[in-house]
Protein backbone atom coordinates (compact mmCIF):
# COMPACT_ATOMS: atom_id res chain seq x y z
CA UNK A 1 0.00 0.00 0.00
CA UNK A 2 1.51 3.26 -1.11
CA UNK A 3 0.41 6.31 0.84
CA UNK A 4 0.09 9.68 -0.84
CA UNK A 5 2.25 11.14 1.94
CA UNK A 6 5.15 8.96 0.89
CA UNK A 7 4.77 9.91 -2.77
CA UNK A 8 4.62 13.61 -1.95
CA UNK A 9 7.63 13.34 0.33
CA UNK A 10 9.81 11.45 -2.18
CA UNK A 11 8.79 13.77 -4.99
CA UNK A 12 9.52 16.82 -2.86
CA UNK A 13 12.93 15.47 -1.90
CA UNK A 14 13.77 14.89 -5.57
CA UNK A 15 12.65 18.42 -6.43
CA UNK A 16 14.71 19.89 -3.57
CA UNK A 17 17.83 18.00 -4.67
CA UNK A 18 17.25 19.23 -8.23
CA UNK A 19 16.89 22.86 -7.16
CA UNK A 20 19.97 22.58 -4.95
CA UNK A 21 21.91 21.08 -7.84
CA UNK A 22 20.93 23.86 -10.25
CA UNK A 23 21.95 26.48 -7.71
CA UNK A 24 25.17 24.83 -6.47
CA UNK A 25 26.78 23.30 -9.55
CA UNK A 26 28.38 25.46 -12.25
CA UNK A 27 28.67 22.74 -14.87
CA UNK A 28 26.06 23.14 -17.62
CA UNK A 29 25.75 19.36 -18.09
CA UNK A 30 25.00 18.72 -14.42
CA UNK A 31 22.52 21.59 -14.40
CA UNK A 32 20.66 19.98 -17.33
CA UNK A 33 20.56 16.67 -15.44
CA UNK A 34 19.14 18.45 -12.38
CA UNK A 35 16.39 19.98 -14.54
CA UNK A 36 15.54 16.48 -15.76
CA UNK A 37 15.39 15.33 -12.14
CA UNK A 38 12.89 18.08 -11.30
CA UNK A 39 10.70 17.12 -14.28
CA UNK A 40 10.75 13.54 -13.01
CA UNK A 41 9.66 14.65 -9.55
CA UNK A 42 6.65 16.35 -11.15
CA UNK A 43 5.98 13.21 -13.22
CA UNK A 44 5.92 11.10 -10.07
CA UNK A 45 3.15 13.30 -8.71
CA UNK A 46 1.20 12.98 -11.97
CA UNK A 47 1.37 9.18 -11.83
CA UNK A 48 0.46 9.11 -8.14
CA UNK A 49 -2.54 11.34 -8.81
CA UNK A 50 -3.62 9.07 -11.66
CA UNK A 51 -3.39 6.09 -9.30
CA UNK A 52 -5.28 7.96 -6.61
CA UNK A 53 -8.13 9.08 -8.84
CA UNK A 54 -8.34 5.79 -10.74
CA UNK A 55 -8.08 7.47 -14.16
CA UNK A 56 -5.31 7.40 -16.74
CA UNK A 57 -5.19 11.15 -17.37
CA UNK A 58 -2.16 11.61 -15.12
CA UNK A 59 -0.30 8.76 -16.79
CA UNK A 60 -1.00 10.14 -20.27
CA UNK A 61 0.23 13.53 -19.14
CA UNK A 62 3.35 11.96 -17.62
CA UNK A 63 4.12 10.45 -21.03
CA UNK A 64 3.70 13.86 -22.69
CA UNK A 65 6.02 15.44 -20.12
CA UNK A 66 8.58 12.72 -20.88
CA UNK A 67 8.47 13.67 -24.56
CA UNK A 68 8.95 17.35 -23.78
CA UNK A 69 11.88 16.47 -21.51
CA UNK A 70 13.50 14.57 -24.37
CA UNK A 71 13.10 17.58 -26.68
CA UNK A 72 14.52 19.89 -24.03
CA UNK A 73 17.55 17.67 -23.48
CA UNK A 74 18.26 17.48 -27.21
CA UNK A 75 18.29 21.28 -27.59
CA UNK A 76 20.13 21.82 -24.29
CA UNK A 77 22.92 19.40 -25.14
CA UNK A 78 23.26 20.94 -28.61
CA UNK A 79 23.67 24.32 -26.89
CA UNK A 80 26.35 22.87 -24.61
CA UNK A 81 28.25 21.46 -27.57
CA UNK A 82 28.00 24.75 -29.49
CA UNK A 83 29.14 26.61 -26.39
CA UNK A 84 32.13 24.32 -25.97
CA UNK A 85 33.10 24.86 -29.60
CA UNK A 86 32.84 28.63 -29.51
CA UNK A 87 34.02 29.54 -26.04
CA UNK A 88 35.90 26.43 -24.89
CA UNK A 89 34.03 26.13 -21.63
CA UNK A 90 30.98 24.48 -20.12
CA UNK A 91 30.99 26.50 -16.91
CA UNK A 92 27.94 28.76 -16.68
CA UNK A 93 30.00 31.31 -14.75
CA UNK A 94 32.16 31.94 -17.84
CA UNK A 95 29.15 32.78 -20.04
CA UNK A 96 28.70 36.43 -19.16
CA UNK A 97 28.35 38.15 -22.54
CA UNK A 98 25.17 39.92 -21.42
CA UNK A 99 26.65 41.08 -18.13
CA UNK A 100 26.50 44.88 -17.98
CA UNK B 1 13.42 -14.26 5.38
CA UNK B 2 9.76 -14.23 4.47
CA UNK B 3 9.27 -11.35 6.83
CA UNK B 4 12.00 -9.41 5.04
CA UNK B 5 10.44 -10.20 1.65
CA UNK B 6 7.02 -9.14 2.89
CA UNK B 7 8.54 -5.93 4.25
CA UNK B 8 10.15 -5.21 0.89
CA UNK B 9 6.87 -5.97 -0.88
CA UNK B 10 4.97 -3.59 1.35
CA UNK B 11 7.50 -0.78 1.08
CA UNK B 12 8.45 -1.22 -2.56
CA UNK B 13 7.71 2.39 -3.40
CA UNK B 14 9.56 3.90 -0.45
CA UNK B 15 12.65 1.74 -1.03
CA UNK B 16 12.86 2.74 -4.68
CA UNK B 17 12.08 6.37 -3.87
CA UNK B 18 14.83 6.58 -1.27
CA UNK B 19 17.22 4.92 -3.72
CA UNK B 20 16.30 7.60 -6.26
CA UNK B 21 16.88 10.40 -3.73
CA UNK B 22 20.24 8.91 -2.74
CA UNK B 23 21.31 8.61 -6.36
CA UNK B 24 20.19 12.21 -6.98
CA UNK B 25 22.30 13.44 -4.07
CA UNK B 26 25.27 11.46 -5.41
CA UNK B 27 24.63 13.03 -8.83
CA UNK B 28 24.77 16.57 -7.47
CA UNK B 29 27.79 16.05 -5.25
CA UNK B 30 30.07 13.89 -7.39
CA UNK B 31 33.06 15.67 -8.88
CA UNK B 32 33.38 13.68 -12.09
CA UNK B 33 30.77 14.29 -14.79
CA UNK B 34 30.74 10.63 -15.79
CA UNK B 35 29.93 9.64 -12.21
CA UNK B 36 27.16 12.24 -12.26
CA UNK B 37 25.67 10.71 -15.40
CA UNK B 38 25.83 7.18 -13.93
CA UNK B 39 24.11 8.34 -10.74
CA UNK B 40 21.50 10.02 -12.94
CA UNK B 41 20.95 6.69 -14.71
CA UNK B 42 20.50 4.96 -11.35
CA UNK B 43 18.03 7.62 -10.21
CA UNK B 44 15.99 7.25 -13.41
CA UNK B 45 15.85 3.44 -13.03
CA UNK B 46 14.74 3.83 -9.40
CA UNK B 47 12.00 6.23 -10.47
CA UNK B 48 10.91 3.65 -13.05
CA UNK B 49 10.60 1.20 -10.13
CA UNK B 50 8.45 3.77 -8.32
CA UNK B 51 6.14 3.95 -11.37
CA UNK B 52 5.88 0.17 -11.44
CA UNK B 53 4.91 0.08 -7.78
CA UNK B 54 2.25 2.72 -8.53
CA UNK B 55 0.76 0.32 -11.12
CA UNK B 56 1.76 2.53 -14.04
CA UNK B 57 3.54 -0.21 -15.96
CA UNK B 58 3.53 1.53 -19.34
CA UNK B 59 4.95 4.76 -17.93
CA UNK B 60 7.58 2.79 -16.03
CA UNK B 61 8.78 0.95 -19.11
CA UNK B 62 8.67 4.16 -21.16
CA UNK B 63 10.77 5.79 -18.46
CA UNK B 64 13.41 3.08 -18.82
CA UNK B 65 13.34 3.31 -22.63
CA UNK B 66 13.40 7.11 -22.87
CA UNK B 67 15.75 7.96 -20.01
CA UNK B 68 18.06 4.96 -19.60
CA UNK B 69 18.03 4.22 -23.32
CA UNK B 70 18.04 7.69 -24.85
CA UNK B 71 18.80 10.61 -22.61
CA UNK B 72 21.60 9.03 -20.56
CA UNK B 73 23.33 7.96 -23.78
CA UNK B 74 23.02 11.53 -25.10
CA UNK B 75 24.56 12.87 -21.90
CA UNK B 76 27.41 10.35 -22.09
CA UNK B 77 28.06 11.33 -25.72
CA UNK B 78 28.33 14.99 -24.79
CA UNK B 79 30.61 14.15 -21.85
CA UNK B 80 32.78 12.30 -24.35
CA UNK B 81 32.75 15.24 -26.83
CA UNK B 82 33.43 17.89 -24.23
CA UNK B 83 36.76 17.41 -22.52
CA UNK B 84 35.52 17.89 -18.99
CA UNK B 85 38.80 17.05 -17.29
CA UNK B 86 40.11 20.44 -18.40
CA UNK B 87 37.49 22.35 -16.46
CA UNK B 88 37.66 21.21 -12.88
CA UNK B 89 35.26 23.50 -11.08
CA UNK B 90 37.64 25.72 -9.17
CA UNK B 91 37.54 25.36 -5.41
CA UNK B 92 35.50 22.17 -5.36
CA UNK B 93 31.82 22.26 -6.16
CA UNK B 94 30.85 24.86 -3.58
CA UNK B 95 30.59 28.41 -4.86
CA UNK B 96 29.41 31.92 -4.20
CA UNK B 97 25.85 30.96 -4.94
CA UNK B 98 25.84 28.20 -2.32
CA UNK B 99 24.45 30.23 0.60
CA UNK B 100 21.58 31.27 -1.65
CA UNK B 101 21.05 27.65 -2.66
CA UNK B 102 20.85 26.62 0.98
CA UNK B 103 18.44 29.47 1.71
CA UNK B 104 16.26 28.53 -1.28
CA UNK B 105 16.11 24.84 -0.38
CA UNK B 106 15.40 25.57 3.28
CA UNK B 107 12.66 27.99 2.23
CA UNK B 108 11.15 25.34 -0.04
CA UNK B 109 11.29 22.83 2.85
CA UNK B 110 9.56 25.31 5.14
CA UNK B 111 6.80 26.00 2.60
CA UNK B 112 6.33 22.26 2.00
CA UNK B 113 6.07 21.47 5.71
CA UNK B 114 3.73 24.44 6.23
CA UNK B 115 1.41 23.34 3.41
CA UNK B 116 1.41 19.64 4.24
CA UNK B 117 1.88 19.78 8.03
CA UNK B 118 -1.65 18.51 8.54
CA UNK B 119 -1.04 15.51 6.33
CA UNK B 120 2.40 14.69 7.64
CA UNK B 121 2.07 15.25 11.38
CA UNK B 122 -1.62 14.63 12.00
CA UNK B 123 -2.25 10.88 12.37
CA UNK B 124 -6.02 11.41 12.13
CA UNK B 125 -5.92 12.61 8.51
CA UNK B 126 -3.40 9.99 7.46
CA UNK B 127 -5.74 7.81 5.42
CA UNK B 128 -7.46 10.78 3.81
CA UNK B 129 -5.10 10.55 0.83
CA UNK B 130 -4.29 6.86 0.88
CA UNK B 131 -4.42 5.46 -2.63
CA UNK B 132 -7.49 3.37 -3.24
CA UNK B 133 -6.77 0.19 -5.23
CA UNK B 134 -10.44 -0.46 -5.94
CA UNK B 135 -10.55 2.80 -7.91
CA UNK B 136 -7.72 1.66 -10.16
CA UNK B 137 -9.46 -1.37 -11.59
CA UNK B 138 -8.52 -1.80 -15.21
CA UNK B 139 -5.06 -0.46 -14.47
CA UNK B 140 -3.79 -3.53 -12.67
CA UNK B 141 -2.65 -5.71 -15.59
CA UNK B 142 0.11 -4.52 -17.87
CA UNK B 143 -1.81 -4.97 -21.13
CA UNK B 144 -4.87 -3.27 -19.70
CA UNK B 145 -2.70 -0.45 -18.46
CA UNK B 146 -1.23 0.04 -21.94
CA UNK B 147 -4.74 -0.06 -23.42
CA UNK B 148 -6.07 2.48 -20.95
CA UNK B 149 -3.11 4.83 -21.44
CA UNK B 150 -3.32 4.64 -25.21
CA UNK B 151 -7.04 5.35 -25.08
CA UNK B 152 -6.33 8.44 -23.00
CA UNK B 153 -3.43 9.47 -25.22
CA UNK B 154 -5.05 8.95 -28.62
CA UNK B 155 -8.63 9.93 -27.81
CA UNK B 156 -8.72 12.48 -25.07
CA UNK B 157 -5.26 14.00 -25.49
CA UNK B 158 -4.83 13.63 -29.24
CA UNK B 159 -4.13 17.33 -29.87
CA UNK B 160 -1.39 17.64 -27.20
CA UNK B 161 0.09 14.41 -28.51
CA UNK B 162 0.27 15.74 -32.07
CA UNK B 163 1.67 19.06 -30.86
CA UNK B 164 4.32 17.07 -28.98
CA UNK B 165 5.32 15.27 -32.15
CA UNK B 166 5.73 18.61 -33.97
CA UNK B 167 7.76 19.97 -31.04
CA UNK B 168 10.02 16.90 -31.16
CA UNK B 169 10.57 17.47 -34.88
CA UNK B 170 11.39 21.14 -34.27
CA UNK B 171 13.78 20.16 -31.46
CA UNK B 172 15.49 17.65 -33.75
CA UNK B 173 16.06 20.25 -36.47
CA UNK B 174 17.11 22.87 -33.91
CA UNK B 175 19.60 20.55 -32.25
CA UNK B 176 21.26 19.76 -35.56
CA UNK B 177 21.28 23.44 -36.59
CA UNK B 178 22.73 24.64 -33.28
CA UNK B 179 25.40 21.97 -32.93
CA UNK B 180 26.50 22.23 -36.57
CA UNK B 181 27.74 25.85 -36.48
CA UNK B 182 31.30 26.42 -37.56
CA UNK B 183 33.86 27.75 -35.16
CA UNK B 184 33.61 31.53 -35.14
Amino acid sequence: MVSMNGVLLISFLLLAVGIAGVLIRRNALVILMCVELMLNAANLNFVAAARHSGTVNGQAFALLVMGFAAAEVAVGLALVVALYRRRDTVSVDKIDLLKG
Amino acid sequence: MENALAFIGRNFFLIFGLMAVGAAVAMVFSKSAVHSVLSFLFAMLSIAGCYLSLQAEFVGVAQILVYAGGIVVLFLFVVMLVELTRFKEAGGIFHVQTPWAVVAVLGACAVFIYVFRGLIFDPASKDALVLKPELAQGLDVASQNAQAVSRGLFAEYLLPFEILSVILLVALVAAVAIAKQERA
